[in-house]
């Protein structure tokens, strides 16, 4: 059996798992035009751009030979509730017969229990229960890691740096097979963080930008047009309203112990979008407040072309942008490559979060 | 001998050169269309001002438009600024009160909200041109009436005629539909312009608070047919710069002043004679991976200054290396 998984975000978790179960697994290749020239011929016109982009990077990761694929999402009012089954029979008419494994909130899926069943093989509960939870460990890590890096690049004194350090910590976990292992990429991800040499800006002049919005387009840079490190280069800090480790925590774990991210979002959310409508626009609006409490200077909101949930919370947007006063700006991600409209939008963006900041200091 | 500040602003359509004295005023004004040729009407605009004043200083260089960072790298810019900020820059130096500025240039529009001089919001058009100068010309090119002709004519219009505006093909079969209906030319071309205001102000002015004072900038607001249309439909004066054409030249410009002036640096201007290089942009497909970016690479005088339009930053990085090499 290969199995492969859609690109998004740090992929070697995933790859991560898959393999501590003693599967097989092939990574699809990072997002390319190819990708989305794929996807954009063989999906339906109307679907929304993820759904284009991942099925362009199942079709690659078919013609790779992969013949079992594992993804989540399925539940939810939005299109996003049929991706799973659309993405399948389209891959069936293409002559790819494989078996695509859907998993999502356990106690909303009354198959998940047998959907595990088929991805533990043959190992026995015990060795799941121990990957499992190694795996979700080495998330929480690198999504750690990832939040400081990017906390970082703003300030580099040398362009590239925090990149480059970003990418052999990933080199490093990519390394560890068991907690000693994590423990001593852990470590040496420190050093390499230390490394990164930053300039001293004072605390007033720093501009804090929060990324909200569609879980894809936030998470995958290859789509977006690397967004985080384009917000970096403009000498912004950055940090998003999703991470893996926190989709993990609200979508797979009961929340017994502790609230997840997204709850609190959702909370947050709630005077303004009350029930879910699908896709992440409780959470869009609530993060947006959740990034102001904590003193962020701006947001981006970042949405897929006509994605239903998102252009909901798109309308109410102006309302919080106006209420708790922080500029918010709305970027529709498509399959168009030309970026110059978004740049100069984005661009004009952190001079108006600047001036603004500039004018409250001075006040 | 004084000093000048450049501007120069390089849109999809036009291209501006202009030169700020120290008290600010236009001294040099210089319009093109950019044709798809932006590096020569870059150049004719700035050899135009030296043979026009030889004598001049330049103390710095800001760009701004689509081209900015072609333009950026050609001159030596001290200043590369996006167009919102720059025409932003601009209004309040002449207006500081305006709250609301509206600007439509050839292919795109903008709305600009400020708050005490500052930026607080604003809106682009985004894949759509309907509502801009291009669509303006266009419908003045099929109707046969030269597009300096076309506000006079809106003006001369005595019947309200009403052209659907959310769509430049729907606008144009409405207004063919009209015609045959037998309503004239003027009241035709005055549906047109309200057409437009209508499908701007609620396209890119969607969900926004407009405040007055109106500034109304860009190069379709030569059309007094335009003007009126606004003033109809936001009910309330609006002011037009006395620049109104070059506005984002001029806002680079002055941004380039504020910098040289904070940081007494000297201006990173190449010099009149560095117009003499041969300055080569050439676009390739980079086939490392199958993003098959489309590269761009400005060469002056066989040498490569400038690479952009690779995702992944390769070449970025390779131009890094060779330059510090040669250095």
């Amino acid at each position: 059996m290969k199995i492969s998984f859609p690109y998004m975000g740090t992929v070697l978790v995933y790859k991560k798992l898959l393999q501590l179960l003693g599967h097989e697994v092939i990574i699809p290749p990072r997002p390319t035009k190819r990708t989305i020239d794929l996807g954009v011929k063989y999906s339906p016109e109307f679907a929304c751009f993820p759904f284009k982009v991942i099925m362009g990077t199942y079709i690659e990761a078919c013609e790779m030979g992969v013949d079992t694929i594992v993804s989540s999402g399925g539940f939810g009012p939005c299109r996003a509730g049929f991706y799973g089954e659309i993405h399948r029979r389209i891959l069936k008419s293409l002559g790819y017969d494989i078996d695509l494994i859907i998993l999502d909130q356990p106690l909303q899926d009354k198959n998940f229990l047998k959907k595990v069943k088929f991805l533990k093989g043959n190992n026995s509960w015990l060795d799941v229960i121990k990957a499992v939870k190694f795996t979700y460990r080495l998330i929480q890590e690198i999504d750690r890691f990832e939040k400081e890096i990017y906390r970082l690049m703003p300030y580099e004194t040398e362009p590239g740096q925090a990149k480059k350090a970003w990418n052999s910590i990933q080199a490093e976990f990519d390394q560890a097979i068991d907690q000693a292992g994590l423990e001593r990429a852990k470590e040496r991800s420190l050093d390499i963080l230390k490394s990164i040499k930053v300039h001293e800006i004072p605390e007033k002049d720093k501009i804090r930008i929060g990324i909200v919005g569609e879980i894809y387009v936030v998470m995958e840079p290859s789509i977006n047009m690397d967004m985080e490190e384009l917000l970096c280069k403009l000498g912004c800090e950055v940090e998003r309203s999703q991470y893996l480790s926190e989709w993990v925590d609200h979508n797979l774990l009961p929340n017994i112990f502790k609230k997840s991210r997204d709850a609190m979002f959702i909370e947050k959310g709630k005077p303004y979008i009350g029930r879910a409508i699908g896709g992440h626009a409780q959470q869009s609006v609530g993060a947006i407040v959740d990034f102001k409490d904590r003193n962020f200077d701006g947001i981006i909101h970042l949405m897929p072309f006509a994605c239903l949930p998102e252009l909901i919370s798109q309308s109410i947007i102006p309302r919080i942008s106006k209420e708790h006063n922080i500029p918010v700006l709305t970027l529709a991600i498509d399959e168009q490559t030309g970026q110059t409209n978004a740049l100069t939008r984005i661009e004009a963006f952190i001079d108006l979060v600047r001036n603004k900041k500039a004018s409250v200091n001075i006040a | 001998m004084s000093k000048v500040f450049l501007g120069i602003d390089v849109g999809s359509v036009s291209t501006n050169v202009i030169a700020l004295d120290h008290n600010y005023e236009l001294l040099f004004n210089y319009y093109a269309r950019t044709s798809g040729q932006p590096i020569e009407s870059i150049k004719t605009g700035l050899e135009k001002f030296h043979s026009q004043y030889p004598d001049l200083i330049v103390a710095g260089v800001g760009t701004t438009g689509s081209g900015r960072q072609l333009a950026g790298v050609m001159v030596g810019a001290d200043v590369v600024k996006n167009e919102i900020t720059a025409h932003a820059v601009a209004t309040t130096h002449f207006h500081p009160e305006v709250r609301t500025i509206f600007e439509i240039g050839g292919q795109d529009s903008k709305i600009i909200l400020l708050k005490d001089g500052i930026v607080v919001d604003f809106a682009m058009n985004t894949v759509c041109a309907a509502g801009t100068g291009s669509f303006l010309d266009h419908q003045a090119e099929r109707m046969k009436i030269p597009i300096e002709k076309f506000g006079e004519m809106a003006l001369k219009s005595k019947n309200e005629v009403r052209i659907a505006g959310r769509c430049t093909v729907f606008a144009e079969s409405d207004m063919i539909a009209k015609q045959q209906y037998g309503f004239t030319k003027e009241d035709i071309i005055n549906g047109l312009c309200q057409a437009l205001v209508r499908n701007y102000i609620n396209n890119v002015g969607r969900g926004k608070k407009l405040e007055p004072p109106f500034a109304f900038q860009g190069g379709v607001a030569a059309n007094v047919g335009i003007r009126a249309a606004f003033e109809k439909e936001i009910k309330h004066k609006v002011i037009i710069p006395k620049y109104f054409g070059v506005m984002g030249a001029i806002g680079a410009a002055i941004l380039a002043r504020e910098k040289i002036e904070k940081s007494q640096e000297k201006t990173t201007f190449r010099g009149f004679g560095a117009l003499q290089t041969e300055f080569v942009p050439k676009s390739f497909t980079c086939n490392g991976c199958s993003n098959s970016c489309e590269v761009i690479r400005v060469t002056a005088g066989g040498k490569t200054i400038a690479v952009w339009g690779d995702r992944c930053g390769t070449w970025k990085e390779k131009m890094k290396q060779s330059l510090s090499e040669a250095i």
